[in-house]
């Protein structure tokens, strides 16, 4: 390859893999309830997007508050409104989650298709309620001026939100695996997930540890849509751009791996990216014919769990 | 007890099912009717809606609709058509074809509609056509603008309501190969329309002595344009024309905006429909086109707006774009042409709209419109735009530069395309 064409392809590398970030960003929330509850979340998307349009509703100039409060918020620099949007908006979400995860108690320890037709019906609802809400129309999130806009680089123009959003992408990921990993919290969850029975019989309130799985969960899908917001646009069914590529993300990186989903968010990220300059019409295409040639080599994905038949 | 475990396989099956249970909504509704059929009176002459309510025309889909009822309501006050009233039905076509096809057979077949309208997806439209042409129904394509529509896909059912491709480009494309460069870089939504409207854009642009020099394909749903941005930038072309619509442009808009790369290169956007452009009209970037405007300074367009703004008080968008304004002209000259032709029969009234001429004061536009009877499009009058930098109000977010006479925008390209069947080959429909 020569010189000059090497040149050409790395910033086609560098933006491969920082919507690797936002894809593994968006995957993360699903991970964890499907790694550590065993429960497939297809309210994902739905939540991804709820948390893109209470950021945009706290951003805006009508925010959802009383009067006086509304007032002393507007007032308020939008870069601390839009840093104390990054903690509402989710919280606003999980509150959505605790009302989704008291529904799904029932399917419990049945087969997880129950849970899956229940988050389906409820990414239904909350895709129309925000339809009901909103309408149909597109918003745009406004972002402080600090990360807005371009830079110039190598005699190209990239978007500093981009780096930015990659940037929060990483420092999420990071934080996540402190909790998970690092924490007695962290470590109760995943024993919980490996045998309830065992967890429960230590005195541990299992019912309390799952609703605190999933409301996490939904919170960091409502981070990922506030992040993601500000690229993709805000729409009723931008839930459904989000939901797909979680989707193949986890399956790509191995059910319940956490590095694996990682590591699969950032190759989805570099093919879309890659194809997406040098064979566009394969951009979105790419990331199934990935997943295909891996399935098929390695059916539980890059990182997931050896099943018994492969021992 | 065994306990429930999820699997690879388990996500796969789940998937699936998802799939196939989001497959399902279309077949079971939401499903809406409109009834204006009072016991003894004659029997209403009964319009399939074909509208998008969701997928990437969602937003079109449902603006269009509401100009046809509009029209349909309009006719209704006045005693409906031929003494009988008009009823309607719609459901969502979902932006898919498959979709469009299943739901035109439905209408057709099951709720005895014996006309069609609406359109906004090309692939959508084709579908449609296609189940129109079996049963002989007229169908109104009122908002698709793929050229293919009114060429190699043209129908003697089929009608054509909005410019295309090749009618934009004709009015936008050599002035520009002129005053701004001669290379040029395509980005083309990946199916019909874009296909089309791009390979328009490229015969007038190597017409005018222009030189393509990248033509990158954009597949459908596409959310993230850095990847062609960059490539864009790499090239460095004089001028950027695109052909991607609905969510896309939206999206491809925002990230423009935010590049701050609108000045250069250049831009030259196909049509934009005014719901894509409402709600973010920041992020409007280059020349575009259309075929009207609301704050068009014609005689007719405040009284109509007027009008629209009454029957819509509800709805997302506060005035009428190109696509309401389609939707109702194009349902205001069928029911015309059914009272002209003094008959419901489907070849009387093809006939009528095939020489239809609509007066620019009628039509609310610069230029007198007509029906190209050998491709079945409305040849109208195409005005250029870009942002408005100095509105006059919070919808006043273009700024015309230019309009263009039907003639001279012609899609010519289209008459040597388009074969349409004999008369007496069409199947006998009436209402």
């Amino acid at each position: 390859m020569r010189v000059c064409d090497l040149f050409d392809l790395l910033p086609h590398i560098l933006n491969g893999l920082t919507l690797g970030l936002l894809f593994a960003l968006i995957a993360l929330g699903f991970m964890l309830i499907v790694g550590l509850m065993e429960q497939i979340n297809l309210a994902h998307g739905s939540l991804f997007a709820l948390g893109a349009y209470f950021a945009m509703q706290l951003m805006g100039p009508r925010p959802p508050f009383p009067a006086d409060l509304a007032k002393a918020w507007l007032a308020l620099p939008l870069g601390w409104r839009y840093a104390a949007t990054l903690i509402l908006a989710p919280a606003a979400v999980g509150v959505v989650g605790i009302a989704i995860e008291f529904c799904m108690r029932r399917t419990y320890g049945k087969d997880p298709l129950y849970g899956l037709l229940l988050t389906f019906g409820a990414a239904m609802v909350i895709e129309e309620m925000i339809r009901l809400t909103w309408g149909t129309r597109d918003y745009v999130l406004q972002v402080p001026q600090g990360v807005s806009g371009g830079f110039l680089f190598q005699d190209l123009i990239w978007s500093t939100y981009r780096f930015y959003a990659a940037g929060i992408a990483v420092a999420i990921i990071g934080l996540v695996w402190l909790l998970i990993e690092k924490t007695s919290f962290g470590a109760t969850v995943k024993a919980g997930a490996h045998d309830s029975e065992i967890v429960r019989a230590l005195g541990i309130n299992l019912t309390r540890l799952r609703l605190l799985v999933f409301v996490f969960g939904t919170m960091l899908a409502a981070i990922a849509g506030i992040i993601v917001a500000p690229i993709w646009g805000i729409r009723p069914h931008m839930g459904v751009d989000a939901v797909i590529p979680a989707f193949l993300v986890i399956v790509l990186g191995g059910v319940g791996s956490f590095w694996g989903a990682v590591i699969a968010g950032l190759l989805v990220g570099l093919s879309v990216g890659l194809t997406g300059a040098y064979a566009s019409e394969w951009s979105l295409l790419s990331m199934y014919v990935l997943l295909v040639g891996v399935v098929t080599l390695r059916a539980r994905g890059l990182w997931g769990k050896k099943s018994v038949l492969e021992a | 007890m065994k306990k429930p475990e999820i699997s690879r396989r388990g996500v796969l099956k789940g998937s699936l099912m998802a799939s196939a249970l989001a497959g399902t909504g279309s077949f079971f509704g939401p499903w809406q009717e409109n009834q204006a059929w009072a016991q003894g009176a004659a029997k209403p002459i009964k319009l399939g809606l074909t509208c998008d309510a969701s997928g990437q025309y969602g937003n079109s889909g449902q603006d269009d609709l509401r100009g046809i009822q509009m029209a349909v309501d309009e006719v209704n006050a006045k005693g409906g058509v031929l003494g009988r009233k008009i009823s309607w039905i719609t459901a969502d076509t979902e932006t898919t074809p498959a979709t469009g096809s299943r739901v035109a057979e439905r209408f057709i077949t099951r709720e005895d509609c014996t006309i069609l309208i609406g359109a906004l997806h090309s692939g959508v439209a084709n579908a449609i056509t296609q189940v129109a042409n079996k049963y002989g129904v007229i169908y109104l394509n009122t908002n698709s603008s793929a050229p293919s529509e009114a060429g190699e896909n043209c129908s003697r059912v089929k009608f054509v309501w909005d410019g295309n491709g090749t009618n934009f480009s004709k009015a936008s494309v050599k002035n520009a190969v002129d005053s701004i460069g001669k290379n040029w870089m395509l980005l083309t939504n990946d199916y019909v329309w874009g296909h089309t409207t791009s390979a328009a854009t490229k015969a007038q642009v190597e017409g005018a002595g222009g030189k393509i020099i990248d033509n990158l394909l954009v597949p459908q749903n596409t959310r993230d344009f850095t990847a062609y941005l960059l490539k864009i930038q790499q090239a460095k072309p004089d001028v950027v024309a695109t052909a991607i619509g609905g969510d896309d442009i939206k999206a491809l808009r925002e990230q423009v905006a935010q590049l701050k790369l609108d000045g250069k290169p250049a831009w030259i956007n196909n049509q934009q429909d005014w719901p894509d452009v409402w709600g973010a009209p920041d992020s409007l970037f280059g020349v575009f086109g259309t075929t009207w405007y609301h704050k068009l300074a014609l005689p007719g367009v405040a009284e109509f707006v007027k009008k629209w703004q009454a029957t819509n008080k509800e709805g997302s968008i506060p005035v009428p774009g190109n696509v309401s304004y389609n939707g109702y002209m194009s349902t205001r000259e069928l029911l015309k042409a059914i009272e002209r032709a003094g008959s419901t029969n489907n070849v009387k009234i093809i006939k009528e709209l095939e020489n239809l001429k609509v007066s620019a004061t009628d039509r609310m536009q610069h230029f007198d419109a007509y029906m190209d009877p050998v491709t079945h499009q409305l040849q109208q009058t195409i005005y250029l735009a870009r942002r408005n930098t100095k509105p006059t109000d919070n919808t006043d977010h273009y700024e015309l530069i230019s309009w263009t006479e039907p003639k001279a925008a012609a899609d010519t390209d289209a008459t040597a395309k388009c074969k349409l069947i004999p008369y007496e080959q069409v199947p006998s429909v009436d209402s």
